[in-house]
């Protein structure tokens, strides 16, 4: 089967700073993969390369085997990515509604449209609204972003990326800032509202390992630039010694 | 739009319409420069309220306006306004194209700066190149005809006061409609969104720097426009409405009405005409009263007279790290 | 030849000047990170005051030798108008840019129609008195003395800025908030003083620059427009923030200047928008400045 994103032999320099050396990986459909490691570990730089924000120095990236190195958030959304950040990003003054209407117009290319009125076009908020009930937003439609709790952002925030329907989306540490009461909620929402956006394959940069034991179908760990480990939980946690190297201790799960 | 406010705006257009019968012809020939500036401001908020660009260059736009029509009436012989109006829209679209293209790269203070330069460039070109510009003494502006009626033989009030007034306002409402659409449109939600989280926005696949540049088109057309119909009352183009502190100006006004409000604008060019009018009457030191009215307004109300009537929270960017 | 020599002068001459007022306006930049739209109006101040001063000196009867001296003075008295300003514009510290530049516009305002107040709207003028000192003979022209004066003038205070910035404590201290603001506040720095004692600094550098050069000028309302036009075009050609930008800039803005007023009299301030652009297009942060977007 044909691998929906791939990095061949991807190694990154900075002067004499190797923050990549030779990583190589191919992601396929229905998978959620856990990439993790150490802090310096080059998981950002990595990702990074993956989603075109920056030019492998050696080797290539390719989503569905077309290359895409280095080709920018606005071409990565075009061809079928999503990504979205540890810190929280909205737009504070446009509403839930307005901010997934954006989203949507730029995936269905009405972005030149200047003259019909968003407020009564019935395609754009009916589709809005059956991406917030994913995510449980849909009672606070009118509601202004910067007005919404931490986490009720966050989950806007990620809303907006699955609005694009895309079949890869790609995300920075989804819990982080999050009280640990809400953690596994907002996990629940995500593995869900994959499901009912239909999309294919979703990454997770994730410190939090008992998220990871718990969601994750694959974990995939980087340790000083290079491929570390690319296993399956059960194997991964059953690994002191890549327990150690990751994250200095056991993981007790059920 | 709910029923009440509709019936208030048609309300406000029958009172604008109904001024040359209850107010004094010095008073209507103040109320031509508003709407003129209504449309300009209208055009400069949809850079700056819409998408979050300061231009401090906005006035050569004005200027270009003006210009094209003082040198197709006196010096080529056009004397259709409809001409010279498309003519300063063109003229405006034009320029503004590269200008854009390069100012958009660049945001916070180093847009502001290209503008200012770009705008102050203009102004030098105009004040010095005297064969092309009339120099410092300008171009005259030769009254067009209006719809194909060459009404020359009215004398100058009522031709301003009358037909030249209602003409102005009928195309103040057609911009202004055009600009309602714009920004309740898909264009204007995305205009929006760059304005509030540019990053944000291109990972949701907008590119940036391309609707940054169609707001500055745009604005800079409104501005041509704003500028044609400026510059036929005082019937001469001169160097100074390409001065920065003429930009500075435009800022003030649409500050002063709200910038965070579609009327804001309109409301703010009639405001400020009005108010500086009636400030310039009692001193001669205007610039200190306004200026007194531009820090309490920037200190205690920054979202300007419109801001006074609408609950939403005053603009407060996503904070960026110093 | 001569001429040649004498726009060189006339060009070094401006720029020493214009340093001092866009060396106020990097200092702002560069810790407060405001930029003041108002810095032509405190020149102009500058000026103004200056003249006013000078003719009550002499009418005192202090003899006109002391002119630099009391040129100095002026500038620097008229520049304690600094903390009021200031205490003015904090109120928008926390606000975004756009605000921060409308009220030094709006400041800008007002302190031209006070100047107007107190002086009236003609240009006013020394006279002759900068003649006082005499000439100098350089190369094959001369040079009023006071001309070279002010050049010196501005040398020193250059220098003593870069002593103060550089070998201080209070200088390191401007230099760590210029860098990082919530650092410094964080380690114990008084943000307000700072914003006080620069500002103050700024300005006093802009009127003293306007005093300067009004015996060999004039003081008009003018000047308020026009002189932050040339004072932008410096900064940015130096780049925002830097002292040593301040210097290289002005001097580049000012030869520049002195060369086009000959050659080319209608290219004069075109050239140096054109120039302004060009490097806000190739290298936005100027010469010595930090990287932009």
């Amino acid at each position: 089967m044909m691998p929906i994103l791939e990095s061949k032999g991807v190694s990154k320099h900075y002067g004499v700073y190797k923050a990549l050396q030779d990583v190589s990986l191919q992601f396929f459909e229905n998978e959620i993969v856990a990439i993790v490691g150490p802090n310096g570990a080059g998981k950002t730089t990595f990702v990074n390369v993956l989603t075109g924000l920056l030019k492998p120095t050696h080797g290539e990236v390719s989503f569905h085997g077309k290359s895409i190195a280095g080709v920018g958030p606005v071409t990565l959304a075009k061809l079928g990515m999503a990504r979205a950040f540890q810190l929280v990003q909205i737009f504070p003054q446009l509403s839930v509604q307005e901010t997934i209407i954006a989203a949507v117009i730029s995936q269905r290319n009405m972005q030149y449209n200047f003259w019909s009125n968003v407020g009564s076009k019935s395609e754009l908020i009916e589709r809005a609204l059956e991406v917030a009930a994913i995510f449980n937003l849909d009672k606070k439609m009118a509601r202004q972003a910067s007005y919404l709790s931490q986490g009720e952002k966050k989950l806007l925030d990620i809303a907006s990326a699955f609005a694009l329907s895309p079949e890869v989306i790609l995300l920075d540490e989804p819990t982080s800032g999050i009280s640990t009461g809400e953690k596994r909620g907002i996990m629940d929402t995500l593995m869900a509202a994959a499901k009912l956006a239909g999309i294919k394959t979703m990454l997770l940069v994730e410190h939090d390992m008992e998220l990871v034991a718990e969601y994750s179908t694959r974990i995939v760990a980087l340790a000083e630039g290079k491929l570390l480990a690319d296993l399956p939980p059960d194997v991964f946690f059953n690994d002191p010694e890549l327990q150690a190297t990751i994250i200095g201790k056991r993981v007790n799960h059920a | 739009m709910t029923i009440k406010f509709k019936l208030l705006i048609v309300f406000c257009l029958a009172l604008l319409c109904s001024t040359p019968w209850i107010l004094s012809p010095y008073y209507m020939t103040l109320l031509l420069p508003a709407v003129a500036y209504s449309i300009i401001l209208l055009g400069f908020n949809l850079l700056f309220g819409y998408t979050g660009l300061l231009s401090f260059g906005h006035a050569m736009y004005v200027a270009l306006g003006a210009y094209t029509v003082a040198i197709l009436t006196s010096r080529v012989g056009i004397k259709s306004m409809e001409v010279n109006i498309l003519a300063a829209a063109l003229v405006c679209f034009l320029i503004s194209i590269p200008i854009g293209l390069l100012c958009v790269r660049y945001v916070r203070i180093f847009f502001g700066m290209l503008t200012l330069a770009f705008g102050m460039l203009f102004h030098s070109i105009l004040f010095k190149f005297y064969d092309l510009s009339g120099g410092d003494s300008g171009i005259k502006v030769i009254r067009p005809s209006l719809l194909g009626f060459d009404l020359s033989e009215i004398d100058k009030t009522s031709f301003l006061i009358g037909p030249f007034f209602y003409y102005s306002i009928a195309v103040m409402l057609i911009l202004a409609l055009v600009m309602w659409r714009i920004v309740h449109s898909p264009l204007g939600l995305h205009l929006q969104s760059i304005r509030d989280n540019p990053r944000k926005a291109e990972y949701l696949g907008i590119k940036v720097h391309r609707f940054r540049l169609i707001a500055f088109v745009i604005s800079a057309i409104y501005g041509g426009i704003g500028g044609a119909l400026l510059v036929v009352p005082v019937g001469l183009a001169d160097p100074e409405l390409a001065y920065w502190t003429q930009s500075g100006n435009i800022v003030f006004m649409t500050i002063f009405g709200g910038f965070n409000n579609f009327f804001g604008p309109i409301i703010g060019a009639f405001a400020f005409i009005g108010l500086k009018d009636q400030i310039v009457s009692q001193t001669q030191y205007w610039r200190l009263v306004l200026g007194i009215v531009l820090i309490l307004l920037v200190v205690f109300l920054p979202g300007g007279i419109m801001g006074l009537f609408s609950g939403k929270k005053s603009v407060a960017p996503a904070q960026e790290e110093r | 030849m001569t001429a040649f020599i004498d726009i060189v002068l006339s060009g070094i001459f401006h720029a020493a000047v214009l340093f001092l007022l866009a060396g106020g306006l990097q200092l702002v930049f560069g810790v407060q990170k405001i930029v003041n739209l108002s810095c032509g109006a405190f020149y102009a101040l500058g000026a103004y005051f200056g003249i006013t001063f000078v003719n009550l000196a002499l009418q005192q009867g202090i003899s006109s030798s002391y002119l630099l001296a009391l040129i100095l003075l002026a500038g620097i008295i008229i520049g304690l108008v600094g903390p009021l300003i200031e205490r003015l514009l904090c109120l928008v510290y926390q606000r975004e840019e756009g605000f921060q530049l409308l009220l030094t516009f709006a400041i800008m305002l007002v302190l031209e129609d006070l100047i107007r107040m107190l002086w009236g709207a003609t240009p006013m003028t020394l006279g002759n008195i900068s003649m006082v000192y005499g000439k100098l003979n350089f190369a094959s022209t001369t040079i009023p003395v006071y001309k070279a004066l002010v050049i010196g003038s501005s040398i020193f205070l250059a220098l003593a800025l870069g002593w103060m910035l550089q070998r201080t404590n209070f200088g390191r201290i401007v230099r760590a908030t210029a860098e990082n603001r919530r650092m410094s506040e964080a380690l114990g720095v008084n943000g307000v003083w700072i914003n006080v004692a620069i500002f103050t600094l700024g300005t006093m550098l802009g009127t003293i620059g306007g005093a300067l050069v009004v015996p060999t000028s004039a003081a008009s309302l003018d000047m308020i427009s026009e002189v932050v036009v040339e004072a932008f075009a410096v900064v940015v050609i130096g780049g925002l923030g830097s002292m040593r930008g301040a210097l290289v800039g002005a001097l580049i803005v000012g030869l520049l200047r002195a060369f086009a007023v000959y050659a080319y009299a209608e290219l004069e301030l075109l050239l140096i928008y054109l120039i302004v652009i060009l490097v806000l297009i190739i290298k936005p942060s100027g010469l010595y400045g930090k990287a932009a977007e």
